[in-house]
């Protein structure tokens, strides 16, 4: 009895320290606090409105949209015709249009049967001339579509925990310390982060690739050196993103809650799972300041469009940004 | 004609509203082994930090050799933090490979595991390793570029008395070698075995200076112990301390 007595008493003493300690750790309790809130939040922004409708209609441009769009079951998105297009010819949209005050010029999938009933609805309700535009295409299926997610999101972990997390552990930790006494500096110690865990990440999306592609063999009908460097360039961005992060943190509490709420947006809003097409622009324009919406953007592109650099050198460029920044930011303000 | 390698002028250091350290003077001469004697919270680890240059102080100056630290003062110097984690999963030979890797011209690895007595534990995972060990290793990897000062931080709080008495061996070793060691502790009995000359503080000022010898005459008392409970009413270890 007396024994257990003890042990209540330290337990019960280590409870109540580690609580104080929690409860004046303010940045890591905070945050605890708000972080499944806005998780919330997020969701129910992004999943509010009516159910998914039957047809999906892809429109350009200000015009006055066909009455077709405003049918019940059909979905309305707005899009420039560059991606317009390339959604119609993976099937994402069963039909395109571009009106203007006097002719409605529209695309349609040849190899899709909801486009062709979209067409025939068309032509029956619209008394503007009509110019047909034809696409190409096979639909494209989920998990074509949700490999290169999949393989994104798998590196924004591995790179924003992998040096984020690490770093701010060594500072805890005073190993970050024992190394200021010696003649290395913090652009070596950065570098040296950097580099090893781009080779990690790199090495473990290989992997992941080839080996989901033996078992499910999906679209990669781009160039494998271009989507090694969208990956390189991906990597470097998460990478220097984390580092910057873990710069000056020295909780690894608050660490954490940081890495979360850089990662669980690009989780929901880079298209990771989903598409964001028919989301609110504001959502569009969140998702285009992350870095991994660019790397989906762009692996996409090349896995499934056979995209060449003329069409994703903006996501790449924005990227490099991206890496510019991060390290920047990181030599900047980086304490041992 | 001394040799001073180190001396400090109306060293300040605080932190907001606390004063860690008030005003030291001192100095160091070369090849002695110096000693910051205080109990905990006297401000030694924050006066070590400022003489390593890892601190800068509020006021005062910290000089080398007559002059400010130099541009290359760390690989001068080596310091056994008082508590330094190593990076998990890496071996003692690993981190004595790790630092070598550091300097340009470092002692070979063979002579620091033959001196420190690494052998048995050299490809152990370092967080197995026992106090008395690790302090070892520790002080290897503070060696490794065969500095001419050497800090030691409380190098023997927590170690067990054969482990404390093999660190003072090297410790002595480290001193024949003509070193310049300088060492914080909170143990009289290790200050006055190991060093030539030290600086008791309390609450961040020096209350006395010299040899341990002659402040222990001077004082007419039988240890540093009892000279400083003469000075402030406290014992420099805490009786829960000495049982810990």
């Amino acid at each position: 009895m007396r024994a257990l007595k003890r042990s209540l008493r330290r337990t019960g003493a280590i409870f109540h320290a580690r609580n104080l300690e929690y409860l004046r750790d303010r940045a890591s309790f905070g945050w605890n606090l708000l972080f499944p809130v806005l998780i919330v939040l997020a969701l129910s922004i992004v999943f509010s409105g009516p159910p998914r409708a039957l047809f999906s209609v892809t429109v350009i441009g200000d015009g006055m949209a066909p009455e077709l769009v405003e049918f019940p079951g059909v979905e309305r998105i707005d899009a420039n015709q560059d991606r317009a297009l390339a959604r119609l010819s993976r099937q994402q949209t069963d039909l395109v249009v571009e009106a203007s005050e006097t002719a409605v010029q529209y695309w349609v999938n040849g190899n899709s049967a909801s486009g062709a009933l979209l067409e025939l609805l068309l032509k029956y309700t619209e008394s503007r001339p009509l110019t047909r535009g034809l696409a190409d295409g096979e639909a494209i299926r989920y998990v074509d579509w949700v490999v290169p997610g999949i393989l994104g999101m798998n590196m924004m972990y591995s790179a924003l925990w992998g040096v984020g997390y690490v770093v701010v552990r060594y500072r805890q930790s005073g190993y970050l310390r024992r190394l200021k006494a010696t003649p290395l500096t913090q652009f070596e110690f950065l570098s040296a982060q950097v580099l090893s865990r781009l080779i990690v990440t790199l090495t473990a999306s290989l992997i992941v690739f080839v080996g989901t592609h033996l078992i499910l063999d999906y679209k990669m009908v781009g160039s494998a050196l271009l989507l090694l460097l969208v990956a390189l360039l991906g990597g470097l961005a998460m990478i220097t993103l984390g580092l910057a992060i873990a710069c000056r943190t020295e909780s690894k509490e608050f660490a954490d809650g940081l890495l979360n709420a850089v990662t669980f947006p690009m989780l929901l809003l880079s298209e990771v799972w989903f598409s964001l097409d028919g989301s609110p622009v504001w959502v569009q324009t969140v998702a285009a300041c992350l870095p991994l919406t660019h790397v989906l953007d762009a692996a996409r592109a090349v896995m499934l469009d056979n995209a060449g650099i003329p069409e994703i050198w903006p996501s790449l460029l924005i990227l490099v940004g991206f890496c510019a920044a991060g390290m920047t930011l990181s030599i900047r303000l980086f304490k041992w | 004609m001394t040799d001073v390698i180190l001396s400090v002028e109306g060293l300040k250091k605080s932190y907001d509203d606390v004063i860690a350290v008030d005003g030291l003077d001192f100095s160091i001469e070369a090849g002695q082994c110096f000693g910051l004697l205080g109990p905990n919270g006297a401000g030694k680890t924050t006066t070590l930090q400022m003489l390593e240059g890892m601190e800068s102080p509020t006021s005062g100056t910290v000089t080398y050799r007559g002059g400010p630290l130099p541009q290359d003062y760390q690989e001068r110097i080596g310091i056994q933090f008082q508590a330094t984690a190593l990076q998990d999963f890496l071996t003692p030979f690993d981190n004595l490979k790790l630092f070598s890797r550091f300097y340009d011209d470092p002692i070979p690895m063979d002579t620091l595991i033959e001196k420190f007595r690494l052998s048995e534990f050299l490809h152990r995972d370092a967080r197995r390793l026992s106090g008395g060990q690790r302090q070892r290793l520790l002080l290897a990897m503070a060696l490794v570029h065969n500095p001419e000062i050497v800090f030691l931080d409380e190098p023997t709080t927590g170690l067990d008395p054969r482990s404390r008495r093999d660190l003072w061996e090297v410790v002595r070793d480290l001193k024949n070698e003509g070193r310049t060691l300088i060492l914080t502790t909170h143990y009289m009995e290790e200050a006055e075995i190991l060093c030539d000359e030290l600086v008791i503080l309390s609450h961040g000022k020096t209350l006395l200076e010299g040899t341990p010898r002659a402040l222990i005459e001077a004082a007419g008392v039988e240890n540093l112990d009892a000279l400083f409970l003469n000075l402030t009413g406290e014992h420099l270890v805490k009786t829960e301390e000495v049982i810990s």
